[in-house]
């Protein structure tokens, strides 16, 4: 296989791996840009969108947990996949409002460890609540048929198509909500209201409602980011979490609210680790045996992260006077 | 939460009347034997001292002998360690009022286990060896446990046996299937009923190079800790000996969600065999992703090591791939088809897998053997263990071998069921059930070879 097609397939594979962590770090950069909110329970959002996501597209077979102890053998709508991408952002962005009302807003103008406990305790608090209602075990979360199998690449070969449509959502939704925020009176308030709140107050303009709408985009795009990454692996009460710190990781490496951060961020990290993965430094020898370095790939990230804290510590894309 | 009070006996008059102190119980069970031959260990088989000296946590103090149960409740394979849980706390129940294999286990009473009433308690490993070695710090220090037992990750049953052999408390492996826990780590108070990495190559080279050729070339993934480690190089021996030429082999983290960028390498190297030593979910996870990209389509794709829940969470994508299991209900022999039996009833007809039974079975020797002692003394109990023959468990004739503590035993090699043929509990077609005449290792070779087991204690 020629060089080009390595490179063309490692490139593939950089954007597949990050294109959830754009969607997860997207929301998740928003509400830390405009609201100052640190909000580690951004995870536990996008695992509630994973699991109302599988119960609406799927028609699932519990074997533990509460539910199946009090005789729910089975449990979901089996409305199909474009039911679950459609629902379940309306049903996250519900919740991010009545978030944002009831638990982010009394701690705006608090400290930032204030926030980061509170919400890690809700994180946690979703995710046993998960495990006793669903049990610990992984349930399969069935690509929609469409998307099912491999696709032919020219030069690449064989591609899984649902990670090829993850590719496409992600890349609608990273528009969508760019527009939104570049291009609307919405936009241009939230923006305003990150600079300078004071002086968008005096001008007459409440707060308030932009920031509880852009708390709850935020909490819809963990959602949809559920939806979209859960069939690419089985759901557990653990994913939530498992995706927080990678988020984290591509917004500290973006910078803070911002969108093209996010993206740029996200790809970065997807492509350090697929280079680490099938670079052909994978089993270099070094002396006294051979390092694989595959499975430093999550070594790499960090790594990552390091450098441009240390080359730009308001990361890529961020402007210091909102980090 | 397991201690069964369904009636008054005589424990719960030596409870009420305050009489914890082993003195006062060796009495008292001598003045109430009932013929029922519960009484014969309050003295002697809890150890009041007289016969034994101190050891571990020997004597048991009080009527109550407590098991640790360390099982992964949570990370990738906690579907293993909940099912496991299941058949321990079935196996306690058992031991406690008869029923299942306890009735068919001429060791064993139903009455407890040397006239002691089992109790347990319970810890989640996590699929992590360090939170595993403190949960098991936990039940030998505080909660006084006469025996633990867990697994699912060697690196956690690996912890846990070093941990058992220094606090002298017997550890009783379930799921743990690296060489190095009985062929580097060998440690005296702890025994493994589950096969190794080693016998799995042996079982599986025959079948798979018969099926697909013995010249192939393969490439390998491999989970990145002691079972993978030592899985990956069992299968490059054995295939390597049957003719196969390995390309490459590749380390993945323990609990890797995405393999695509692995697997794409996978598909680019030109092997014409890929083998996924993943297990639990990173297993499901590594072979659905596999199938999806669609290298069954260049390759032959084999999973070393399968179970039953993992098999559920991949679905279709097992359909044709060859794998080794611990055991399946599909075996049919009396032990076997009754613990599925009895298991089902328990569960709401839920079909054991291989690691419940492994579970259910290491309790219950542990058990029979404490009774052929006569007593809970860890170097007795061990002793009873060592070289005993059995085929009680639904394997066929064992030996748990006294050199390494690693069970002689038959293994099932087991072919992917499509999904249109999966029925519940059933993922497998059973294409063989490999002969222990055709697997294992002598004492002073295969991972046996560097085998020196610690102290039993009273030396």
């Amino acid at each position: 296989m020629s060089l080009f097609a390595d490179l063309l397939g490692v490139f593939l594979n950089g954007l597949q791996a990050g294109a959830i962590y754009i969607l997860v770090a997207m929301g998740l950069s928003i509400i830390l840009g405009t609201l100052k909110f640190v909000n580690f329970a951004h995870g536990a959002l996008y695992l509630i969108g994973a699991y109302a996501g599988l119960l609406i597209a799927n028609e699932v077979r519990l074997s533990n947990g509460l539910l199946q102890q009090y005789g729910y053998e089975t449990v979901g709508l089996d409305l199909g996949f474009l039911a679950a991408l459609i629902l379940v952002p309306v049903f996250v962005f519900v919740i991010g409002l009545l978030m944002e009302r009831y638990l982010a807003r009394a701690f705006y103008d608090r400290p930032d460890i204030d926030q980061i406990l509170v919400t890690f305790g809700l994180a946690i608090i979703a995710q046993e609540a998960f495990r006793v209602l669903f049990g610990g075990q992984s349930i399969n979360f069935a690509r929609p048929g469409w998307a099912r199998g491999p696709v032919m690449l020219p030069a690449i070969g064989n591609f899984p198509r649902w990670r090829l449509a993850v590719i496409a959502i992600t890349a609608v939704l990273v528009l969508l909500v760019y527009l939104l925020v570049e291009y609307t009176d919405f936009g241009l308030i939230v923006r305003a209201g990150t600079r300078d709140p004071e002086m968008v107050e005096l001008l007459g303009i409440k707060l308030t409602r932009p920031y509880i709408v852009m708390f709850a985009i935020g909490a819809a795009l963990a959602g949809v980011a559920g939806v979209v990454g859960a069939p690419l692996e089985n759901v557990n009460p653990s994913i939530g979490m498992e995706t927080l710190v990678p988020a984290f990781l591509v917004v500290v490496i973006g910078g803070v609210g911002s969108i093209r951060g996010a993206v740029v961020g996200g790809v970065l990290v997807g492509m350090v680790y697929a280079i680490l993965v099938g670079a052909p430094l994978a089993s270099i020898p070094v002396i006294g045996g051979a390092i694989s370095w595959s499975a430093w790939s999550q070594v790499g990230i960090y790594a990552l992260a390091a450098l441009i804290l240390l080359l730009r510590p308001e990361g890529l894309f961020g402007s210091e006077e909102v980090s | 939460m397991a201690r069964d009070t369904n009636s008054l006996n005589r424990r719960d008059v030596l409870k009420a009347s305050g009489a914890a102190g082993v003195a006062g119980l060796a009495g008292l069970a001598g003045c109430t034997q009932d013929g029922n031959g519960g009484g014969n260990g309050g003295g002697n088989g809890g150890g009041d001292g007289e016969d034994y000296p101190s050891l571990g946590n020997f004597p048991i103090e009080g009527d109550t002998a407590t098991f640790g149960f360390n099982v992964p409740t949570s990370g990738p394979y906690s579907s293993e360690g909940e099912d496991e849980l299941r058949a321990y706390k079935l196996a306690v129940k058992h031991l406690n009022n008869g029923g299942g294999w306890v009735d068919d286990f001429g060791d064993l009473s139903g009455d407890g286990v040397l006239g002691y009433e089992i109790d347990f308690v319970e810890g989640d490993t996590a699929t992590d060896a360090d939170t595993a070695r403190e949960s098991a710090s936990r039940m030998v220090q505080r909660d006084n446990v006469i025996m633990f037992s867990g697994g699912s990750s060697s690196a956690t049953a690996i912890a846990q046996q070093g941990l058992a052999q220094s606090q002298k408390v017997l550890f009783m492996c379930c799921l743990t299937h690296s060489n190095d826990t009985t062929g580097k780590d060998c440690v005296r108070y702890s025994f493994r009923e589950m096969f190794n990495a080693y016998m799995t190559g042996q079982a599986l080279a025959p079948v798979v190079t018969g099926e697909y050729g013995d010249d192939l070339s393969f490439y390998q993934l491999y989970a990145d800790y002691s079972w993978g480690q030592t899985q990956q190089e069992s299968m490059k021996q054995f295939f390597e000996e049957a003719g196969w030429s390995q390309v490459d082999s590749v380390a993945t983290p323990l609990g890797e969600s995405d393999y695509q960028s692995y697997l794409s390498e996978a598909a680019n190297s030109g092997a014409e065999a890929l083998f996924l030593n993943h297990y639990g979910l990173d297993g499901a996870n590594s072979l659905q992703q596999a199938i999806e990209a669609g290298l069954d389509q260049n390759m032959e794709i084999v999973m070393p090591l399968y179970n039953r829940p993992m098999a559920q969470a991949a679905g279709g994508a097992i359909e044709g791939i060859f794998g080794t299991i611990a055991w399946d209900s599909q075996i049919d022999n009396e032990p076997s088809n009754s613990f599925t039996q009895f298991f089902g009833d328990e569960y709401n007809g839920r079909v054991p897998s291989g690691p419940a039974q492994l579970a259910y079975a290491q309790t219950l020797q542990y058990a029979a053997a404490a009774e052929r002692a006569g007593t809970f003394y860890p170097p007795e109990v061990i002793r009873q263990l060592e070289d005993y023959e059995y085929d009680n468990i639904g394997m066929g004739q064992e030996t748990m071998r006294k050199c390494d503590h690693q069970a002689q035993r038959d293994i099932p090699v087991v072919r992917g069921l499509p999904e249109s043929e999966q029925g519940q509990g059933q993922f497998f077609e059973l294409v063989n059930v490999t002969s222990r005449d055709d697997v294992g290792y002598a004492c002073d070779e295969g991972p046996a070879a560097e085998c020196e087991l610690g102290e039993y204690g009273d030396e």
